[in-house]
């Protein structure tokens, strides 16, 4: 038979328990906006009496009560890993998408004042000279639409080279981002840790651990795992960025610093440089990076030197077909004629030096032969030089080139077909990669956010709660006030 | 927990449709504003390749217009400078039978017909001299003024000047000065001189020599002229054909690029009222909860 304030305490319990779900019913509510805020659920297991069968105990079996167990934060830790896997993509393919779409701002193909028209315009340029050789309006417009398209050539280069070294820069932020964010999970790992050893409730902690972990996962691709003792382990690729309490830096500036010595990588990794990219500062291997960051490594890595290769070729295309038929030309005076365009070729950088190589419009040489005896040997006038003629016909053939087999234009469209290629595809992963991206955010927040339903049905529960208990204290005080003031009084 | 559903993921959810849909109307808003449906070349990477070449196109078919043009005015030079020239010959043929029918004339009225007969082939030089653009049409693209010199002797050269006017054609647009008025010993210049002199000399031979060289002489530009007309009648050809295909090019570059705007407007209508109706829903769905009904 248990005693008499048995049930007093049995009810105080009760009022304790309804008032700490009233709190965390009231800590959900005050959250319910709070980004990275776990729903907290109290845990409330009913007290049992003394189990242990024990000779002479008078135990009646009945419970005690109820106790808090625990307040659980209600986060699940298979979405929550799924939820980094598709934040990390997510922004890895965003990432390519931009880089991409700044790729199709440069060239700002199709119009009619891109590169591809401004070609055009030369291509007429040197068809207007084929027809009229001695109009030096017209050779002046020539040097002047071959200026344009030269100087297209070198601002697409630039603008190539510009975006490289904004993503180097915008990298190096990052990586330091990332180290004093990878420091700030240390911190946490280790308050949590000593928490959890004395039995303090840190769910409020974990949320904070968590959100910086999924920002890890946008940045660079982290991924997590938690140990049994409540610290969280954080991978870049296979390695550790976060250990327990430790952190291991990276650095974005071990590699080279220009698009140029990054495509002399390219061309020979064994050249002596680093490619550009992160790496860990202890041991100097190269981060496996994902997320954005990743994105950026690739963009830096591959496409942009691969898009400067294909400008190259362009302007080689253009140097190479322009410069074979003014070299074989003579000029109106006779004499051979030189190269229309010009520059520091040698690395094979022909977009970024091309130029034009003629000043004098007199010296554009279009004509296919000097005036020549019957007997085929060359015409001489009294000086003994050779004699020129009005022959326009080079000029001519070039006007045609646009649409000739391996013409500079032919390589250009393609090099824009490839473009659109690339970012219609990557554009479109992009867009389904956020869907999903939304639908596994959207699963995560119905299973960790606030339901105000469901708190304020909570709330009412717990009130109704509080109050039954208190009914129950009223009822065995008013029994106890019977047995106490009312009993035994026969006589009095 | 299935199923469950709360506020953050209603959130999440509304605000991912609102912004698909808002995405949607931006990009039709593009275009609308544009006028084009291919702004980038990942809009349509075929679409922009084929707009780049039709681009191309339009520009080769404007150069071929152009060079008919120039090709038009050297060859209508030539036309009228040859028929002009072949006038010339029929008088210069009528002076010399007058020389050989009245062969008894007096010296003096010789003298008068060799004197006209000398103009004749100075006028003829200066024909055969004539210019467009100040380059010489007989000279073929020698870089002199002139394609005879004053005693007629040829010094130009006979490489053609060639028209480019449609794709894979190629007219020549000057006349070859050697065919058209002869060189040397057989040109037109030396028959007329021949004829002058045979006048003055009274030689009889000469005067029917003299005849048979204005013959072939003017046979010479006969050919030319006719070979000129064919040639300007291809250019004509070329060009109006060019100007077609120049207007079946913007044809099709409006169908590659420019937008339906009929059906983009309607395509804006739909966008803008499920954009609206999203919003309403939303505002609606996203307000009420317990808390309203709980007093």
């Amino acid at each position: 038979m248990a005693s008499s304030f048995g049930s007093i305490n049995t009810a105080l319990t009760s009022l304790y328990a309804q008032r700490r779900g009233l709190d965390v019913a009231g800590q959900n509510i005050a959250n319910a906006t709070t980004e990275g805020y776990t729903r907290q659920r109290v845990d409330m297991q009913a007290q049992v009496g003394s189990t242990v069968g024990v000779r002479w105990a008078t135990t009646d079996g009945l419970g005690t009560g109820v106790a808090v167990t625990d307040v659980q934060r209600l986060r699940d830790q298979y979405l929550e890993n799924r939820g980094r896997t598709e934040h990390a993509n997510s922004a890895y393919l965003s990432n390519q998408a931009a880089a991409y779409t700044s790729l199709e701002d440069v060239f700002a193909e199709p119009s009619s004042t891109a590169l591809q028209a401004q070609m055009h315009d030369m291509w007429a340029a040197w068809g207007d000279v084929g027809d009229e050789p001695t109009s030096v309006a017209a050779r002046s417009a020539l040097l002047q639409q071959s200026s344009v398209v030269a100087e297209g050539l070198n601002s697409a280069y630039g603008s190539l080279d510009s975006q490289w070294s904004a993503n180097a820069s915008q990298l190096t932020k990052y990586a330091s981002e990332i180290n004093t964010a990878a420091g700030t999970i240390a911190q946490l790992n280790d308050s949590i840790v000593k928490a959890k050893a004395t039995g303090v409730v840190v769910n409020e902690l974990e949320d904070r651990r968590d959100l910086a972990v999924m920002k890890l996962s946008e940045l660079i691709g982290a991924t997590a795992s938690v140990r049994s003792d409540g610290s969280m382990d954080v991978y870049v690729g296979n390695a550790l960025l976060v250990n327990r309490t430790t952190t291991r830096p990276m650095t974005a500036t071990a590699g080279v610093s220009t698009l140029d010595a990054q495509r002399d990588y390219n061309a020979d990794p064994t050249n002596g440089t680093r490619s550009a990219g992160l790496t860990w500062s202890d041991t100097g291997d190269t981060v496996q990076a994902g997320g954005t960051m990743g994105s950026m490594v690739d963009t830096m890595t591959t496409i942009l030197p691969g898009m400067a290769e294909k400008l190259d070729k362009v302007a080689k295309t253009l140097v190479d077909t322009v410069n074979a038929a003014t070299t074989s030309a003579y000029k109106t005076d006779g004499t051979a004629g030189t190269e229309f365009f010009t520059g520091d070729f040698s690395t094979g950088r022909y977009a970024r030096n091309i130029t034009v190589a003629i000043t004098n419009p007199k010296d554009v040489a279009i004509s296919a032969k000097n005036e020549t005896n019957p007997d085929g040997t060359p015409k001489l006038d009294v000086n003994g030089n050779p004699i020129g003629t009005n022959d326009g016909s080079l000029a001519t053939s070039l006007a045609g080139t646009a649409t000739r087999v391996g013409s500079p234009d032919l390589v250009y469209q393609d090099m824009i077909a490839d473009l659109g290629v690339n970012a219609q595809t990557s554009t479109r992963r992009s867009e389904i990669q956020v869907n999903v991206t939304a639908q596994v955010d959207a699963a995560r927040e119905a299973e960790s956010g606030v339901n105000l339903d469901e708190e304020m049905t909570n709330l009412l529960t717990y009130q109704r709660g509080y109050e039954a208990a208190s009914r129950v204290l009223t009822t065995i005080d008013s029994m106890l006030d019977q047995l106490i003031n009312r009993t035994g009084l026969v006589g009095r | 927990m299935a199923n469950r559903v709360t506020e953050s993921s209603i959130h999440t959810r509304v605000l991912a449709n609102l912004q698909r849909n808002i995405q949607r109307g931006e990009k039709i808003q593009e275009q609308l504003s544009s006028g084009k449906q291919i702004n980038r070349p990942s809009d349509s990477p075929n679409g922009t390749l084929q707009s780049m070449q039709l681009r191309g196109e339009t520009r080769a078919n404007n150069q071929y217009v152009r060079s008919a043009d120039d090709g038009l005015g050297w060859l209508s030079t030539l036309d009228g400078t040859l028929t002009s020239a072949s006038t010339l010959v029929q008088r210069a043929r009528s002076l010399t039978l007058q020389g050989l029918n009245a062969g008894s004339n007096s010296a003096e009225s010789r003298n008068a017909l060799a004197t006209e007969i000398d103009q004749i082939k100075s006028s003829m030089i200066g024909y055969a001299n004539t210019t467009y653009l100040d380059r010489p049409v007989f000279g073929g693209t020698t870089t002199q003024a002139k394609a005879f010199d004053a005693d007629g002797q040829f010094i130009g050269n006979q490489d053609g000047v060639i028209r480019t006017i449609g794709p894979n054609s190629q007219v020549r647009v000057d006349a070859d000065g050697v065919g058209a008025f002869g060189d040397g010993s057989t040109s037109v210049f030396k028959v007329l001189e021949d004829i002058s002199t045979a006048l003055r000399s009274n030689d009889m031979d000469g005067l029917n020599a003299g005849l048979e060289g204005l013959e072939t002489a003017g046979n010479n530009l006969k050919n030319t002229l006719s070979e000129v007309g064919a040639r300007y009648n291809r250019v004509t050809q070329m060009k109006q054909s060019a100007e077609d295909r120049l207007l079946d090019v913007t044809a099709q570059l409006s169908d590659v690029e420019d937008v339906d705007l009929p059906k983009t407007i309607m395509d804006m209508q739909l966008q803008q009222t499920s954009y609206q109706a999203a919003l309403a829903a939303s505002a609606k769905v996203i307000q009420p909860s317990l808390i309203d009904f709980l007093r």
